[in-house]
């Protein structure tokens, strides 16, 4: 007979807030079960209260892990987006939120570790670390991590210039990005309002884009953060329409 | 128990003398830091956690019956998680999962009625829920088709649920009791007095070590003097409980002064042997849930089952 081993979990030592923050967060069957009914509720809200809509979902990869980027109106695009993914998936999707505002206060920290499953990123101090977090994390297959690279919520409802940190995090890698577009979200929930508006949401979901044969340095990943802005430009309804009609 | 606590003359004197104590606690702290300038931060953090402790439990028991339960039945849960989280126990979700619903089944009994003497606590199955938990825990192993390594999981899975769930349950259920308040307020105010005077006489008289294996600074001043102050508490809070004879007041103080002393030596055996100084990091000062029931865990369901014995419910 083997003798017994007792582990206890690498985050053993840490108060209950610091294990919310840290990350990669140690599997914890209270949190899953919290997230699980959260997340429950939040896609019956956002199916009935805003008709969310997902167009495109065959280009979701199955087994890989990839990147989700979106453009960022409102804070209903995290909910919006993890509700448009297989359920399976919900604890193995993680938006990255900003570490500034989603990681200061407890409730917040309790909201975005525990329903959101956000990955902290340091957008001021670190965002080299936090990429390296991202690149970690994508590297276990199965994961998906949702970015908005334009790193804060549009102020006129337009969508901003994409970060260049997204190119630095795919370029030479096989991970796949896929582009998607949130519409109706700015409208639903625009900055300063407490309370989000019965107003529809549809995601368009856009082919995945790979950039292996990129290299890491500065040019080129600007380059990708445009393309990928493109693609999800792309993807609006209007351009839709043009593109047919010509 | 009703939510008129405050005109429960027991509730009332108990609510007194604690506010009174951490009242005259914070002033001596503040003497010995800003008059004698000791360095009191091991104390301050400690009463900082007693600060929050007090308050809260307080507020359970004020709300009544059902807060009460649910409030101990939060603590067990939280308890059970530290344990497993301890002892790897957490990595099997199914074994976690069966002994939290247990947990859970136990609240569930303890508020619900007898359904046919129709008073609160459904005492007949609380009783009888090991047996269904047992059962469910075996069965976990056999419907995964495994056997290489399941006698660990199983047995903590046991442990957990009989002695965090089910035996620190009897103090949720003391809540149906007729004197809830005396009884609980008695052994929430007894267990801790017995383990400061444990840690006071120690420090004082203590020289020979009481089980250096264990639990090293425990000394055998320290257990005889803990005893001696809980053997003598029940007659001084005679007013806890009116319906006691001097035999239930003795055996209330030997069930205190002994008992509690074995449940913190207890969950030492099982921290010494996974190699860890606190079962978590709740509160400053103070380690995690299970640090500071260890002893309420062993002392409840002996007290509940002398009071059962001699006066019922």
């Amino acid at each position: 007979m083997d003798s017994w081993r007792y582990e206890p979990t690498g985050d053993f030592d840490k108060t209950p807030i610091e294990r919310l923050k840290d990350f990669p967060r140690h599997p914890n069957l209270l949190v899953y079960g919290a997230r699980s009914v959260a997340n429950f509720t939040i896609r019956a809200i956002l199916r009935i209260w805003n008709r969310l809509e997902v167009i495109g979902r065959e280009n979701l990869p199955e087994t890989e892990s990839y990147v989700l980027v979106a453009n960022h109106s409102s804070h209903l695009d995290a909910p919006a987006l993890l509700a448009s993914l297989p359920m399976k998936k919900m604890h193995r999707a993680f938006p990255a939120a900003a570490s500034d505002y989603f990681f200061t206060s407890l409730s917040k920290v309790a909201f975005s570790a525990i329903v959101i499953n956000a990955l902290p990123f340091d957008r001021k101090e670190n965002p080299r670390q936090s990429l390296d977090v991202c690149r970690q994390l994508l590297e276990t297959p199965g994961h998906i991590l949702i970015l908005f690279p334009e790193g804060t919520r549009t102020a006129d409802g337009t969508i901003g210039v994409f970060k260049p940190g997204v190119g630095f995090l795919t370029a030479g890698t096989d991970f796949p990005v896929v582009p998607c577009f949130l519409d109706g979200a700015f409208k639903a929930w625009p900055k300063g309002k407490s309370f989000p508006r019965p107003r529809k949401l549809r995601l368009f979901i856009g082919p995945p884009m790979r950039f292996r044969s990129r290299t890491s340095v500065k040019e080129d990943a600007v380059a990708i953060a445009n393309e990928m802005r493109d693609a999800v430009l792309s993807l609006q309804p209007r351009n839709l329409f043009t593109t047919l009609e010509s | 128990m009703n939510t008129a606590a405050l005109q429960n003359p027991i509730f009332r004197g108990y609510l007194f003398v604690l506010v009174g104590l951490l009242v005259v606690a914070g002033i001596l702290l503040a003497i010995f830091r800003y008059v004698f300038r000791k360095n009191v931060t091991h104390a301050w953090n400690a009463y900082r956690g007693w600060l929050i402790i007090i308050p809260l439990v307080f507020t359970a028991l004020f709300f009544g019956r059902v807060t009460t339960i649910v409030f101990f039945t939060l603590l067990a849960i939280g308890g059970f998680t530290e344990f497993a989280r301890a002892t790897g126990l957490y990595r099997d979700w199914w074994m976690t999962g069966v002994v939290l619903l247990g947990i859970i089944s136990v609240g569930v009994v303890s508020i619900l009625d007898d359904p046919e003497t129709h008073i609160h606590g459904w005492y007949g199955m609380l009783m009888a829920l090991p047996v269904y938990v047992v059962s469910a825990i075996l069965m976990i192993p056999i419907l995964r088709d495994r056997a290489k390594g399941q006698l660990q999981p199983i047995a903590l899975a046991i442990l957990g649920f009989i002695y965090i769930g089910w035996m620190f349950g009897h103090l949720a259920f003391l809540a149906n009791a007729r004197n809830a308040y005396g009884y609980l307020l008695y052994l929430l105010f007894a267990v801790p007095l017995c383990d400061v005077s444990a840690f006071t006489f120690g420090r004082l008289l203590g020289r020979r070590k009481f089980r250096p294996n264990i639990s090293p600074n425990k000394t055998w001043a320290g257990a005889v003097g803990a005893f001696l102050v809980s053997m003598v508490f029940p007659w001084l809070v005679r007013f806890s409980f009116p319906e006691f004879t001097p035999r239930d007041l003795i055996l209330a103080g030997v069930i205190v002064g002994i008992g509690s002393q074995l449940g913190d030596l207890s969950i030492s055996v099982i921290k010494r042997d996974i190699g860890i100084k606190d079962m978590g990091a709740l509160l400053e000062g103070h380690g995690g849930i299970l640090d500071r029931v260890d002893s309420l865990i062993y002392v409840a369901p002996l007290f509940f089952h002398m009071t059962r014995y001699f006066h019922g419910l």
